[in-house]
């Protein structure tokens, strides 16, 4: 089990999705209407590039100290769904833009 | 493609004429009628006649012109005298331009029903009442508190297409443009009708019919086509007024006019709907979103179902009566009335057995007048439609009774296998043709629904 676990956990970057309610997404609306979350999940070990690897032995050596860097690809969207529309708990329509992911890479 | 032009090669030249030596027309929408037309000089010579002497001209006017009259009479003759339109079809608003040129001449001109431009619905019709009947039974223990409009919510927004021209029209509707005017409405009514006329009825019939029993879910059906940018307005004009309106123009027009054909109240039918067929109503009550005439549930109360168009009778002087008996084409209509709440409830038409001859006559009229184009092939599969509801329903209601676990699908398959298969069912294309290609064409058309059974 630990096994599948760890294999699930190194799966490489892609789209996944969910279907929640609008109010469980946090973004301050209250409305019970169901949408689908698209989201990218998965490691980027496969697309290191020499940028990361330079930037790695760069903050070993401490030629970079103060500044935040980011030395690995993340696995994030590359583009966003179209827009989503719903009606709230008081009637009132709302549309929200990027909500959701279409296309994963990693970045 | 294939099937066309085999149809086309076995009926041959005479099928292209105006009329062949049995009577039996071709079927044609306009456009393809207007070609026909062109394409002989003495019927193009008639039309453009016709076309001129209607134009500025009323009825009798027209017709006191014996040159107008006598091209009136040559083009009763020709295809573009029958011709249909199809909702949604590539060049609607010119096939509608060229029926109109045609019938306006033809009719009375200030009729109170007018004749539908499109072809009858012939679409399955227990396809998506089956559908609406599995969601609403979907869950037992919660169905109490199950909201079937939030339900139609989730699963236009699980559907890709469904999803995004839901989005498209609520966005448009809902954009302010200025602080006096709260939207633009002529971009709203287009976005709605984009709407209904790309995405599948069983997901717009969803949002538009649910049942409700709180009235929560009944303002949520109320709000669904966006009511305050798409309906409401400063001031209600009179009901005759905006009909005039709507038949300046063609689509509005030719819209209401299907409202009339397939919502008039019948008193020859169980369910008060013409033909008993719910789904013919159901799809012209949506075609009206979207335009001058667009109608919506008046209030959220949830006991009564009542809708209208953007309209009252006041101030209609002395055609008080007439007013309302157009708004209550609408108000107080039992074959809308039950067509809706049969969608909201999941359940069919129920014929009983021993009354089997309206449907069958039905199915055969429409299938005569169903034309052998390509795009059709999908569409023409009354044979088994309307005949087939008795059987299915009566095991799904049984099924309701026993609170079993319904397998539907089943059920559709295995009446459709037995229509299919009953010699008696496909005598209908032989009815008027006297000559065998007709039996022909028959059993080519056929042939799709084997191989759809087949995939079942």
């Amino acid at each position: 089990n630990r096994m599948k676990r760890a294999r699930a956990r190194h799966k490489p970057c892609a789209l996944k999705e969910l279907e929640v309610t609008v109010s469980e997404l946090g973004l301050g609306y209250e409305s019970d209407e169901t949408v689908l979350f698209r989201y990218c999940s998965g490691t980027c070990e496969t697309a290191v590039r020499n940028y990361d690897m330079s930037l790695k032995n760069m903050r070993l050596k401490k030629k970079i100290k103060k500044e935040k860097v980011r030395a690995r690809p993340c696995c994030r969207p590359l583009s966003y769904d179209d827009d989503v529309s719903f009606l709230d708990a008081r009637n009132h329509y709302h549309t929200v833009n990027e909500l959701s992911a279409k296309e994963c890479g990693c970045v | 493609m294939i099937l066309y032009e085999i149809l086309h090669s076995l009926a041959g030249p005479s099928s292209l004429s105006d009329q062949d030596p049995h009577g039996w027309r071709t079927p044609v929408d306009c456009v393809r009628a207007n070609e026909l037309c062109a394409a002989e000089s003495s019927c193009s010579s008639r039309y453009r006649t016709l076309r001129q002497c209607l134009a500025g001209r009323d009825r009798n006017t027209m017709l006191a012109n014996k040159e107008c009259q006598a091209a009136l009479e040559v083009l009763q003759e020709s295809p573009l005298y029958d011709c249909r339109c199809k909702r949604g079809m590539k060049k609607e608003l010119q096939c509608l331009q060229i029926y109109w040129s045609i019938h306006l001449g033809l009719t009375e001109g200030e009729e109170f029903y007018e004749a539908s431009p499109y072809e009858p619905v012939t679409s399955r019709l227990s396809d998506i009442f089956r559908l609406a009947s599995i969601f609403s039974g979907m869950d037992p223990a919660t169905n109490s508190k199950s909201n079937h409009c939030l339900d139609a919510a989730k699963a236009c927004n699980l559907n890709e297409n469904c999803k995004r021209l839901r989005s498209a029209y609520i966005s448009t509707c809902t954009k302010d443009i200025s602080p006096t005017e709260r939207c633009n409405r002529r971009k709203c009514h287009k976005a709605l009708r984009q709407f209904f006329d790309r995405v599948p009825s069983e997901y717009t019939y969803r949002l538009l019919f649910c049942s409700c029993k709180d009235q929560a879910c009944a303002e949520r059906r109320r709000q669904t086509i966006v009511p305050s940018c798409s309906y409401e307005d400063r001031e209600k004009p009179n009901c005759l007024d905006l009909r005039n309106l709507c038949r300046t123009d063609h689509l509005c027009r030719s819209r209401l006019a299907d409202f009339h054909t397939n919502c008039q109240v019948s008193f020859q039918s169980l369910t008060s709907c013409p033909g008993d067929n719910y789904q013919a109503c159901l799809g012209s009550y949506a075609g009206m979103i979207g335009f001058d005439m667009t109608p919506n549930y008046i209030d959220s109360s949830t006991s009564s179902l009542t809708v209208s168009p953007w309209c009252s009778c006041r101030g209609s002087g002395n055609m008080e009566e007439e007013c309302e008996k157009f708004l209550k084409d609408f108000t107080e209509n039992p074959c809308l009335r039950n067509a809706i709440q049969a969608f909201g409830n999941g359940t069919d038409v129920s014929l009983t057995p021993k009354n089997p001859s309206p449907p069958i006559t039905l199915a055969t009229k429409t299938s005569n007048e169903s034309p052998p184009l390509p795009d059709d092939i999908n569409d023409s599969n009354t044979i088994f439609d309307t005949s087939v509801i008795t059987t299915c329903t009566s095991i799904q209601e049984q099924e309701q009774k026993l609170n079993k676990s319904k397998e539907p699908s089943l059920c559709f398959s295995e009446t459709q296998l037995t229509t299919d298969i009953m010699p008696d069912q496909k005598t209908f294309v032989d009815q008027k043709a006297s000559s065998n290609q007709h039996s022909v064409a028959g059993i080519l058309s056929a042939v799709p629904f084997l191989l759809v059974k087949l995939a079942l």
